[in-house]
């Protein structure tokens, strides 16, 4: 039975219903919660979540129900016990992640780590639990720190998780694809097949012209076209912001030119921000206000769409112990 | 000279601190640690072991124990004000942070385009707020004022952050009339504060070279009672603070357990009366400018 770890417990996958495959409760870099100007009452965070994850619930009726992956990694803002009382009360499926945003996220504890330190973290985060909630992760975040360029803190966590993700069958998310050559040399040095890894944010306005993201799909690697919904056409947008119809066309260019199967959807969106200011109308609700009228209106049929945010999320999220493709050294 | 002292409990005239080890590190938790799988912080055995080297400092005529940890190295406010009710030791605690490699990544590379480093008076407004407002329990609440504003500089040379990090404790430490302390193998790191306008004796330093510290006016703290008599027979007895170099309860690295008892039999007796009670007391004392 292919099995997948929510913050209540493992559940079927065939349980999931439709993914939102990147998303956050609440995100802040390291140290912002020193920071007074962004607290907020537990009050104002519930207000601000509950209403959002129980329209994504109704939303997400048709496909069954509601899976919500949070991408918040160690040390930003993660929440396990918060997450749990959430999901309990929504019936939101909530998937927690284990990993890092990326090096520049990792505060000097793990800095200072080694491979081997960094695989146990993320392999007792995968099977015994995070931070004594008893909670099991069911994916590793790594990334790319600010700068567009790979460092070796980064590719020592995206080490550690390849081989936390060929121990444990779970499988990785990155932030940003940019610079992937080094990682995907470690995930080949380590045998982790590229199915199980989603190269997340090829889609956002910064990173265009960084991301070789049909090279990445040819080797079998996940795209993540996973920022819908921060359009340079909102009022205020984020500076990883990019034009609407750009970013439906690119993600079209896979969904109906042979490549769907390459490709995993989501919106990047804060229930609550932790951190930042967040942008404000933005929501995981987003994929069915916004984006899925967009593609039926181009023409994109409802089994495809069904593939996209219920059959490709569940196959990506189930635990499994892929055959590695070479032998590590 | 005589002032007040902010302490976890509220203010305290500082001519009643007593003996005091000023320049602590009561619970340290490299940042990060906390998140640990294999590190286990049982607050209950944690406030145990402190207390109970609290309360032999207090038996051995202790008074005062400065916690120069700062903001973002274990610094836990509530767990402070209980050890201090239950020990009778009065606590000062700390605000500020450093050196560049223990700050989160807010301060270092923010969500901004691009992301560039706090500027120090960023630092000196997320600090100065410690001293006025209350210090912060991480998105619950501020309690307590700081006592005192601390930083450090990498070894080997101190980066843009350091910097920042060094102005922003020295305009806190002017703006709010509570001292600076930083630790520092460069004295050029303590000219940067002076530069600042903050005056030498409103500074400690743990230093490589204590006696270019004194010399500046500064305090030097030390661990060595040997080396604190020596500086003392060489006329910087106002000068010179002890502290022993230890840490209460650690976590994420390994550090020698302090004895804050041994403090007070550490120095002769007139030398001790100088060293860890009028130095600290004229230090730590607020100084309104």
């Amino acid at each position: 039975m292919a099995r997948v770890n929510t913050v209540l417990g493992p559940i079927p996958s065939e349980e999931l219903g439709f993914v939102a495959v990147h998303e956050h409760i609440g995100y802040g870099m390291p140290g912002s919660e020193l920071d007074t100007r962004w607290w907020k009452s537990p009050e104002q965070r519930y207000e601000e979540t509950v209403p959002k994850l129980r329209a994504f619930h109704e939303n997400c009726k048709p496909y069954g129900a509601a899976t919500f992956v949070d991408a918040t990694g160690i040390c930003n803002g993660r929440d396990i016990p918060y997450y749990q009382s959430l999901s309990e009360k929504t019936g939101v499926h909530i998937v927690a992640s284990t990993g890092f945003v990326g090096g520049d996220t990792a505060l000097p504890f793990f800095e200072r780590a080694s491979v081997d330190y960094l695989t146990d973290q993320f392999l007792h985060e995968i099977t015994v639990g995070i931070a004594g909630t008893g909670a099991k992760a069911g994916i590793i975040k790594v990334g790319v720190s600010r700068g567009f360029k790979m460092k070796e803190l980064d590719l020592r966590i995206y080490r550690a998780a390849a081989r936390a993700a060929l121990a444990t069958g779970v499988p990785i998310f990155t932030h940003l694809a940019v610079d992937v050559e080094p990682a995907i040399e470690v995930f080949h040095d380590e045998g982790l097949p590229l199915h199980r890894v989603l190269f997340g944010h090829a889609d956002d306005g910064v990173s265009q012209g960084k991301v070789r993201d049909t090279w990445i799909a040819d080797q079998g690697g996940r795209i993540g076209f996973d920022t819908f919904g921060y359009d340079l056409e909102l009022p205020d947008p984020p500076f990883w912001g990019r034009p609407r119809q750009e970013r439906l066309d690119h993600f079209l260019r896979y969904v109906q030119g042979g490549r769907v199967d390459s490709v995993l959807a989501s919106a990047d969106a804060n229930c609550s921000p932790l951190g930042w200011p967040g942008v404000k109308g933005h929501t995981v609700n987003y994929l069915f206000e916004v984006l899925i009228p967009a593609l039926r209106e181009a023409g994109v049929d409802d089994d495809t769409i069904t593939r996209i945010f219920v059959d490709l999320p569940a196959a990506f999220l189930s635990l499994q112990t892929p055959s590695p493709t070479t032998s590590p050294s | 000279m005589t002032g007040t002292v902010n302490t976890v409990l509220g203010p305290v005239p500082s001519a009643d601190l007593g003996v005091v080890a000023v320049h602590e590190r009561l619970v340290s938790v490299v940042p990060g640690a906390q998140f640990a799988y294999d590190v286990r912080i049982d607050r209950a055995e944690v406030f145990e072991a402190v207390a109970a080297q609290l309360r032999a400092f207090r038996a051995a005529g202790g008074g005062t124990v400065v916690d120069s940890t700062g903001m973002f190295h274990g610094r836990d406010v509530r767990l402070l004000e209980a050890l201090s009710r239950a020990t009778g030791v009065h606590l000062v605690a700390s605000t500020g942070m450093g050196p560049e490699a223990m700050l989160g990544g807010y301060f270092l590379t923010p969500q901004t385009n691009p992301p560039t480093p706090w500027p120090a008076d960023r630092f000196a407004d997320l600090f100065t707020a410690e001293v006025t407002e209350g210090m912060v329990v991480p998105r619950v609440e501020r309690r307590g004022l700081a006592g005192l504003a601390v930083t450090a500089t990498t070894r080997g040379g101190r980066t843009a952050t350091d910097e920042s990090l060094l102005l922003g404790v020295a305009r806190t430490a002017l703006t709010t009339g509570v001292p600076a302390s930083l630790r520092s193998d460069d004295v050029d790191d303590l000219d940067v504060v002076l530069k600042e306008g903050l005056p030498a004796h409103r500074v400690a330093v743990v230093a490589d070279d204590p006696l270019a510290v004194v010399e500046r006016g500064a305090y030097a703290v030390l661990t060595d009672p040997a080396r604190v008599l020596e500086l003392v027979d060489a006329g910087h007895a106002e000068r010179v603070l002890l502290t022993t170099g230890g840490v209460g309860v650690s976590f994420g690295e390994d550090a020698p357990t302090a004895s804050y008892a041994d403090l007070t039999t550490a120095l002769p007796r007139d030398v001790a009366t100088q060293v860890l009670v009028a130095n600290p007391r004229d230090l730590l004392a607020i100084e309104k400018r």
